[in-house]
């Protein structure tokens, strides 16, 4: 009996502490300035549990309904907390009002629970030892939450679902004390009712807690975090719910499982299925293995070699038990050639000639990453193009990001190649871009490898039909000197995101 | 047991060690005034042992000297030297390289020439990057050229943007108005000889004609002082009015640059040196050059040449020191530089600003630096070599050329990351290795007056088969101004050559 009290107060102490660390760490996240957030967030949760503590004095019957309803208080507001500052973030303008309204508020009601606490319990103990014990697990608590938090929580869970998990603790309180105080209590059944609600509502949100951080910022894993690196390069994040599995680069969606056959299809297939006799193939960026597994249908392929900068990402996904199953574990072929370098520096210093290239890079983001979708970059490609060889080139969002996508087109067609724009609906990325260019005229292929799950001598040609809203724009082509596309994609993606 | 070593080491482990700053290697590179300095002081000279007869010796091998070479040798005049003090050519467009990058030691790029520098254009057609009209992607400074730290961050663009108010803007709009009004003139080309005419603006300095002219914006006037220190050494109340109207109103191109490598200017000089190593003598000051009859012996330690005809592509005020009988060269006036080439292993935090080519601090007494790996084709890099720039120019010359050697390496270290800490706070621990070069008469400074004085255009007539070609003689020092004087001087002393033995040529 003695042991359960106080197991309560360890539980109630952690989950106190768990909101104050989740409301610091997403104002940190979202806000930067992490000296400032914590600081702020720290000093008004403390005083909150100081205004807490003075109310207390206010309280004077039925002090164990009172704690209920209080833990219960908690475990909405403490539990929903992550849930509403981001979606407080991602749409209102309030959002740093919201934060100290929400720490307020949760300070507020933990500062009441360890006065009301002791006093409930000061019949069955002495003063002195109720107030060694209370505060020993008070602060046990705290530390089992805050070595809990950045090693367990944050990784596995995510901020949104570590919330509410530890809200159903405060909630399990809540009924734990219905029975542990029941001859103090009169409307228990009123009570226990409540509990579950509360528990019900919090069991609910995390069954959604994806949903909520997606619909709020992407770069906040919403799903349980099956691995993370950071390389020198880039981070590299693979996120699993259920049967999908999604991968991000430096917090950028790569792919989703669900979906991706749909993009790699789009991909490979358009182009290489229109070169019967290609031999040889260089697959620049795609370290995920993805494109090469569409390659590797062709058998007439006798060698593909692909360059990407992050020797860990090729690695993972040549070794990696979950990773190399999704590219049906290409990177183990041994038509397949891994080299790890920086693409534009390689192809210029390399003298060989392929039948098809896929330029499969990361969005222009940064004038870093914009290089690669250069007239320069092209015009060194197009010399690597066998006679009658085609190139193509992921090319982002004709629909979200318009005049980017035609910018790509055209610098395409700067570097002298023939271009054929099309596009393709992937669910979990929207309308998708790409551009085959070519020296001579190019056909949608008549035959198809087998198997494909998306495409089909039936649907290929339409790809290359553009609806009215995807249709050209006038845009510069992008070169070293004077990289629009950067600017183009900045401002589109900007529009989109408001 | 623990051992009494491993004893004194355990603190060491815990990490309970005093925390010491990084260690920063480094020192004074290229340091060349000891000739001068002989020079200046008449210390005795060995007497060269053997004697050479060569029509044609150009004394020095920056960009007028090789510019000259480059001349003679396209015309297919094959019989010259090309005497150079140092054991790299290049003067200011030297360039130096360690296993990041290759990196400048001055000159860094050449604004996209313009239809009308057809010179410049055909030197460039003639190394590759100009072809059909067209400047090759690749030696166009690449995006993002340049950007500005003002009010605690960077902003795109060295114009002072951020922060600026109305009255700002329309100064910067009414600046540039005037300043295509001085276009329209057709007086202010490159080089500056086709189109200069005497001028009164050249009597006053450009911080009076702003002040004249009602420009007050405090920005605006930090932006053209920049520019009057980036270009010719000098504060704004210390240069030309004309000089600084020409660094704006000579320019107008039609292609985004500037031309640049990363190793700056250094790129045209390896290019010409390797055309003209035949040529080339390194190692070799000329002490002395003496008239006798028609002809002229120059004399370095190690040899005497008797020549024709001589193109003295050194800096000016260095004539009356050598050449016996030359005047002093009264009213030029040089800048003392210091650059610094700064080792990076790693790369200081951005902020999510994009590290740009040319990076400039608002407010600082220094030009801000240059990336060298900013040229690089590779979307990563983790190292790079920063070149730093610094003019001195709020110090008389002499002044500052004292301060150039009275202070040690490790005074100028401090300075240089103090003021880059200013950007950059985390600078220290990224920061390997600091070369510094310390240049006394860098680059030629167009004070008030001087441009169309008759103390300048003294030296543009040739002396009797003597001909000067530094761009020293254009008031201000930049790579078409020393190619324009050098080809100039080339094609006179061709005449000379031409009359001396009518076979050669």
């Amino acid at each position: 009996m003695t042991i359960a009290l106080f197991l309560s107060v360890f539980l109630i102490a952690a989950c106190g502490l768990i909101y104050e660390l989740i409301a610091g760490t997403l104002a940190s996240y979202l806000l930067g300035d992490t000296v400032f957030q914590f600081s702020t967030i720290i000093g008004c949760y403390l005083f909150a549990m100081g205004i807490g503590s003075y109310l207390s004095r206010f309280l004077h019957r039925g002090l164990v309904a009172r704690f209920v309803s209080i833990e219960l208080m908690v475990g909405v507001v403490g539990g929903f907390s992550s849930s509403i500052l981001f979606l407080a973030f991602a749409y209102t303008e309030a959002f740093r009002f919201i934060l100290y309204v929400v720490v307020i508020l949760v300070g507020t009601l933990v500062g009441l629970e360890i006065p009301l606490l002791m006093r409930i319990l000061k019949e069955r103990f002495q003063f002195r030892e109720l107030v060694s014990h209370v505060l020993t697990f008070d602060y046990l608590g705290a530390l089992g939450a805050s070595l809990l938090f950045p090693i367990l929580l944050v990784p596995k869970l995510g901020l949104v679902r570590s919330a509410l998990v530890f809200g159903i603790f405060n909630a399990g309180v809540a009924l734990w004390s219905t029975y542990l105080f029941r001859e103090q209590i009169g409307r228990t059944h009123v009570l226990r009712m409540g509990c579950f609600v509360v528990m019900l509502l919090l069991g609910a949100g995390t069954i959604f807690a994806d949903r909520i951080s997606n619909a709020a910022d992407n770069s906040l894993y919403a799903d349980e975090v099956i691995f993370s690196r950071t390389t020198p390069y880039q981070r590299i994040v693979l996120t699993k719910w259920k049967d999908d599995l999604r991968l991000f680069l430096n917090s950028h969606l790569q792919f989703s499982s669900r979906d991706e056959y749909r993009y790699h299809e789009a991909l490979v297939h358009p182009g290489l299925a229109a070169l019967p006799g290609a031999r040889h193939v260089l697959v620049l960026g795609g370290g995920d293995g993805l494109a090469v597994r569409e390659i590797l249908k062709y058998p007439s392929v006798e060698n593909i070699t692909l360059v990407d900068l992050d020797p860990e990402m090729t690695h993972l996904f040549t070794t990696h038990p979950v990773m190399s199953a999704l590219n049906g574990h290409s990177f183990s072929n041994l038509r397949v050639h891994v080299i790890n370098a920086d693409a534009f520096r390689w192809l210029d210093t390399n003298t060989e000639q392929f039948d098809f290239i896929v330029a499969d890079f990361p969005d222009p983001t940064s004038y870093a990453l914009g290089k690669l979708f250069t007239t320069a970059f092209y015009r060194l490609a197009a010399k690597h193009l066998a006679s009658g060889g085609l190139i193509v080139v992921q090319s982002t969002s004709p629909l979200f990001a318009r005049q980017s996508y035609w910018c790509i087109v055209e610098s395409v067609k700067e570097a002298g190649l023939r271009v054929y724009p099309y596009h393709v609906y992937v669910p979990s990325f929207g309308e998708w871009g790409y551009v085959i260019g070519s020296f001579a005229p190019y056909e949608p292929p008549k035959q198809l490898p087998a198997g494909l799950r998306f495409l089909s001598t039936a649907n290929v040609g339409e790809l290359f039909i553009f609806p009215v809203d995807m249709r050209p724009v006038p845009a510069e082509p992008n070169r070293l000197n004077d990289q629009v596309l950067v600017r183009y994609y900045e401002q589109e993606w900007k529009d989109v995101a408001h | 047991m623990i051992s009494r070593r491993q004893f004194i080491a355990a603190p060491a482990l815990v990490g309970l060690w005093p925390k010491t700053d990084r260690k920063i290697t480094g020192g004074f590179v290229n340091d060349s005034f000891a000739l001068g300095h002989r020079l200046r002081d008449r210390a005795p000279f060995r007497v060269p042992a053997q004697q050479l007869r060569v029509p044609i010796v150009i004394v020095g091998g920056g960009m007028a000297g090789l510019n000259a070479g480059w001349h003679l040798d396209k015309r297919g005049f094959r019989d010259f030297v090309l005497l150079e003090m140092e054991q790299q050519g290049g003067g200011n467009s030297r360039s130096g390289e360690n296993e990041i990058s290759k990196f400048p030691w001055a000159a860094h790029y050449v604004p996209v020439p313009a239809k009308g520098e057809s010179l410049a254009r055909e030197l460039f057609e003639e190394l590759g990057v100009f072809r059909d009209g067209k400047w090759d992607e690749r030696v166009l400074c690449f995006d993002p050229q340049e950007r500005l730290f003002i009010n605690g961050h960077w902003q795109e663009g060295i114009e002072p943007e951020d922060g600026a108010t109305r009255k700002d803007r329309e100064q910067y709009r009414r600046f540039v108005e005037k300043i295509g009004e001085f276009r329209a003139t057709g007086q202010f080309t490159v080089p500056m000889e086709r189109g200069a005419k005497p001028s009164l603006l050249d009597q006053m300095s450009i911080a009076d004609w702003m002040t004249q002219q009602g420009f007050d914006s405090a920005p605006l006037r930090w932006y053209i002082n920049y520019a009057c220190r980036d270009d010719y050494g000098a504060l704004a109340k210390d240069t030309s009015a004309w000089a600084g109207i020409q660094y704006f109103a000579s320019r107008e191109p039609e292609e985004k640059g500037p031309l640049t490598w990363p190793e700056g200017n250094g790129w045209i000089a390896a290019r010409l040196i390797e055309k003209l190593k035949r040529y080339i003598r390194t190692g070799e000051g000329v002490y002395r050059v003496v008239r006798g009859g028609n002809k002229f012996r120059v004399l370095t330690e190690r040899t005497e040449y008797v020549a024709d005809a001589v193109i003295w592509a050194a800096p000016t005020f260095l004539a009356p020191y050598v050449i016996e009988g030359a005047s002093h060269a009264d009213g030029f006036q040089y800048s003392p530089w210091l650059t610094a080439n700064l080792t990076l292993d790693r790369i200081p935090e951005q902020k999510n600003a994009e590290p740009a080519w040319d990076n400039v601090i608002y407010d600082s007494p220094a030009l801000g630096y240059v990336n060298a790996t900013h040229m690089s084709l590779a979307t990563h890099v983790d190292r790079t070599v920063w070149t730093f720039y610094w003019s001195l120019a709020e110090y008389a010359p002499a002044e500052a050329r004292r301060l150039l050697l009275a202070k040690d390496w490790n005074f100028w270290k401090e300075a240089i990351l103090n003021d880059l800490a200013r950007a950059h706070p985390d600078i220290r621990p990224c920061v390997a290795h600091i070369d510094i070069m310390r240049i006394g008469h860098a680059m030629a400074r167009p004070s008030p007056g001087f441009l169309f004085s008759e103390q300048r255009e003294r030296w543009l007539k040739p002396a009797s088969n003597m001909f000067f070609a530094n761009s020293d003689l254009s008031g201000f020092s930049i790579f078409e101004e020393a190619q324009y004087r050098g080809v100039e001087a080339a094609k006179g002393a061709l005449r000379v050559v031409g009359q001396a033995s009518p076979t050669k040529a």
